[in-house]
């Protein structure tokens, strides 16, 4: 069911300001990498581009043997990309329930009954049962989190794109999604983690990309990245500039 | 056309565009710190013209103590109903701040335009204007009470140029305006800023309606059209721009002026003077919604 | 299965309105209604595109009349009959509304109200000064909606064509297309990143809402027979945002009943003139102040609220 994200030369410009410089990159099917790189380098203006948030400037995007540039962010999605937001984007006055029946609906052969047991299950595996009719207004930061989760796998998606999903996250729920994306990538969704937190990327991410100035810096296994001087001249330069 | 003729539209229309500067202002300047509009504007700009209107009327003031008057009462009404209304929208008390604001300001409109139906009816009023006679320069004849109401909108925007550049208060509004969490952050009281921004932007609407009332009459749907005006000014040099709503204000005056006279069917022409601005905003906002003046912002 | 509070309210409600004429409700305040159902179709169509999809319009009261002068003048000029030509005003309100939604999709907000409010005034204006189709300011006679039709059957026409508008964007809006509606309200990024289509959904609302206000229109002028510019104007507007916002805005049938319920008051109210405007300006601002749901949408959860506690 995966295909393989490649990125050719993508580059994205803001006015004057090159966000991203021709970025090559290939995630092959079933791969769990992860994307450091100190703020401003590029990582969830790379997700936002992938996704279809902005026009990218130049280069390409392709899921497999389709070009995704050039489609709606919402095709994008029904392609089988699945992305969270580093500021969760959970629809707050909806409950959670119809949080996650919103992208199984978008499929129109899915009968809201199926898509209802479907989202069940969903709960069931996130142990959010219970809070089916909450409004998720109501929920507390990682509950919003799980929620997130929920809605991207309610999309059977074949790649996930994930933007700092340990932010502000307390440890047991840490170690509980850091589970769930194991399980997932087990059953071969790929993925791609944008993290600060270098112990859960490291720990969950064989192949490990580091991004500096919108450009890639680095590649390869984790523990050569993170050895890798380049990397360490690019954290330690953003310390210094801070 | 000849040219004392031209010379006498482009005078007409400075005069028209000084109006539309002074009450697109007050607009701009609430925009700026709280990023909302004030749909209540034109009514704020009403109250104004009646404020004027009893100063004279009943309290017997000379024209331009009726101005004053107008503005100070205008800031007490606009700071009461930034505390009592508009104060929900930054502090996070509502859900949808943006949509609350509108919807509240729009309501307050109709309250206040029905306030002053009930209270004063629908008959024109027709206060003394701070000049009366004409003016002729050469072979230009100008209306004085025209002429004089331009005159003192261009010193009351001077001032309030003045304000924001040299006081204190002046510099937090303008710093809010700009980035608001870099001035919160800065020590500005962004609470007693945004009550300050639109104390005086609704002042400047109370001036604008006294000023230019008695050119007019003062009616309590009097501000209905100066508003839809003074949208097509702030759009036009960008909201939340000081410098877009003065320049925004002068081309409008122009535009309508010389649109009216070159389009041949001169009745037709007349009709659709008030589409004309309607159409440039409709424009700018779907080509560049950041005005002609205002910088394009990266959208993240 | 128990239905929901909101359809039993409108239920009840549109019993009462049926039982009416038959309780002896004179001819006066059997039109009173008439002209609130009017402005009831107005109020929901309004609330489906702000309550629901969270686009806010200042253009409701002018496609209105966009419907009403495109149904009068096709009756005028083609001599089609009347109920054809509601469904072309509305088609024809329906096709700007499409296009207005399609050009101000990235606007948002105070940006996406002005550019309402642009539109709103510039059709007014054209509408005032195309005299020689319109008679301007002077207003436009409109053919019956039905000839020789008395009072009662105006009204009963009337509240037919608002239980089944209201039903039908009821209906719609219980889809997944209604939940799209409101993920796109709630947040269009997340919703098109789990593959809702933003725009076109976005677009569809537009239409759909201006398109009913056109059939609204309509429908009011034929039942009045007499339609002037200012049916178009920004106070109209005003009403229309009064009634929805009172009646609770996040509710097609909430606001449909506050429609209803705010012009019979304004008949009732008449001896004190203009004050009643003020006090529902007054009222519109102190709910969205302090109950946000509206009159009918508190209530409900009041009454919900209460049961539970028992």
């Amino acid at each position: 069911m995966s295909a393989p994200l490649v990125l050719t030369r993508l580059s994205m410009r803001f006015g004057g300001i090159t966000a991203l410089d021709r970025i090559d990159l290939a995630v092959a099917p079933g791969e769990m990498v992860g994307l450091m790189g100190p703020n401003g380098s590029g990582k969830t203006t790379l997700l936002n581009v992938v996704c279809g948030y902005y026009r990218q400037s130049g280069g390409r995007v392709y899921l497999g043997d389709r070009r995704l540039d050039g489609r709606s962010a919402a095709q994008r999605a029904r392609l089988g990309l699945g992305r969270s937001f580093q500021v969760t984007k959970v629809f707050r006055r909806l409950t959670v329930m119809e949080n996650l029946l919103v992208p199984a609906l978008t499929a129109w052969s899915l009968a809201p009954a199926a898509a209802r047991a479907k989202a069940a299950t969903v709960l069931a595996a996130l142990n959010l049962e219970r809070l089916k009719d909450a409004r998720a207004a109501d929920l507390s930061g990682g509950q919003a989190k799980l929620l997130e989760f929920g809605r991207m796998m309610m999309l059977d998606p074949k790649i996930i794109l994930l933007d700092e999903p340990f932010g502000g996250v307390y440890p047991e729920l840490k170690a509980f999604m850091q589970d769930h994306l194991r399980r997932w990538n087990a059953a071969g969704v790929t993925i791609v983690l944008i993290s600060h937190d270098m112990g859960a990327l490291f720990g969950l991410c064989p192949r490990v990309v580091t991004l500096a100035g919108g450009r890639v810096i680095a590649d390869g296994p984790a523990e050569a990245v993170r050895r890798d001087p380049a990397v360490l001249d690019a954290y330690l330069g953003d310390h210094y500039a801070a | 056309m000849s040219g004392i003729a031209l010379v006498e539209q482009a005078l007409n229309g400075l005069v028209i565009g000084s109006f539309y500067a002074l009450t697109a202002l007050g607009l701009s300047i609430i925009f700026g710190v709280l990023k909302i509009v004030n749909f209540a504007h034109g009514e704020f700009y009403m109250i104004g013209g009646y404020i004027y209107y009893l100063a004279l009327a009943a309290l017997g003031l000379p024209p331009v103590a009726g101005v004053v008057v107008a503005a100070l009462g205008l800031v007490v009404l606009g700071g009461l109903v930034e505390w009592s209304l508009i104060r929900p929208v930054y502090t996070d008390k509502v859900d949808r701040p943006d949509e609350y604001a509108i919807m509240i300001t729009f309501g307050l409109a109709i309250l206040l335009q029905n306030l002053m139906l009930s209270l004063y009816g629908p008959w024109p009023l027709r206060p003394a204007p701070i000049f009366r006679g004409r003016v002729e320069i050469g072979e230009l004849i100008i209306s004085g009470d025209r002429l004089a109401a331009a005159a003192a909108a261009v010193v009351l925007i001077a001032v309030v140029l003045v304000i924001l550049r040299a006081t204190w208060a002046g510099k937090a509004v303008r710093a809010v305006s700009q980035n608001r969490k870099a001035a919160e952050v800065l020590g500005v009281n962004v609470g007693r800023t945004a009550l300050l921004a639109f104390g005086l932007g609704a002042a400047l609407a109370g001036a604008a309606g006294a000023l230019i009332g008695p050119v007019f009459n003062v009616t309590p749907i009097m501000g209905i059209i100066p508003v839809v005006k003074a949208y097509v000014v702030v759009v036009l040099g960008g909201l939340g721009s000081i410098w877009g709503a003065l320049a925004g204000g002068l081309i409008l005056g122009q535009v309508e002026v010389f649109a009216t006279v070159l389009i041949p069917d001169t009745s037709r022409a007349l009709a659709y003077k008030d589409a004309y601005g309607l159409a440039v905003l409709v424009l700018v906002l779907l080509v560049r919604p950041q005005g002609l003046f205002g910088e394009r912002r990266r959208l993240a | 299965m128990t239905l929901p509070t909101d359809v039993r309210v409108g239920l009840a409600a549109a019993a009462l309105f049926v039982a009416l004429p038959f309780a002896g409700l004179g001819d006066y305040w059997l039109y009173t209604l008439t002209i609130g159902f009017y402005y009831a179709i107005l109020a929901a169509s309004w609330s489906l595109l702000v309550g629901y999809v969270g686009r806010i319009s200042f253009a409701q009261a002018a496609m209105s009349g966009l419907g009403a002068y495109t149904s009068v003048m096709t009756v005028l000029g083609l001599g089609w009959p009347v109920p054809l030509a509601l469904v072309v005003g509305a088609a024809i309100a329906g096709a700007l509304g499409l296009f207005i939604g399609w050009l101000s999709l990235r606007l948002h907000g105070p940006y996406l109200g002005l550019t309402t409010i642009a539109f709103a005034e510039i059709l007014r204006i054209a509408v005032t000064a195309e005299h020689q189709w319109t008679r301007g300011s002077l207003g436009l006679s409109a053919a019956p909606l039905i000839d020789g039709a008395t009072r009662p059957v105006l009204y009963f026409v009337a509240l037919a064509v608002l239980i089944a508008t209201v039903a039908l964007l009821w209906a719609i809006l219980r889809t997944r297309i209604g939940l799209f509606f409101q993920a796109i309200r709630e947040d269009e990024e997340g919703a098109a990143s789990l593959g809702v289509q933003v725009t076109l959904w976005k677009v569809v609302a537009f239409a759909l809402s201006t398109a009913v206000a056109g059939l609204g229109g309509g429908l009011y002028a034929h039942v009045v027979g007499l339609i002037s510019p200012t049916m178009m104007s920004l106070q109209e507007m005003g009403y229309v945002l009064a009634m929805a916002v009172i009646g609770g805005f996040h509710n097609i049938i909430y606001s449909a009943l506050g429609g209803v319920l705010l012009q019979v008051l304004l008949e009732y109210l008449r001896e004190i003139g203009e004050w009643r405007l003020a006090i529902f300006g007054l009222i519109t601002i102190l709910i969205l102040r302090f109950a946000p749901n509206g009159l009918f949408g508190t209530l409900a959860a009041l009454g919900a609220a209460l049961r539970g506690r028992s």
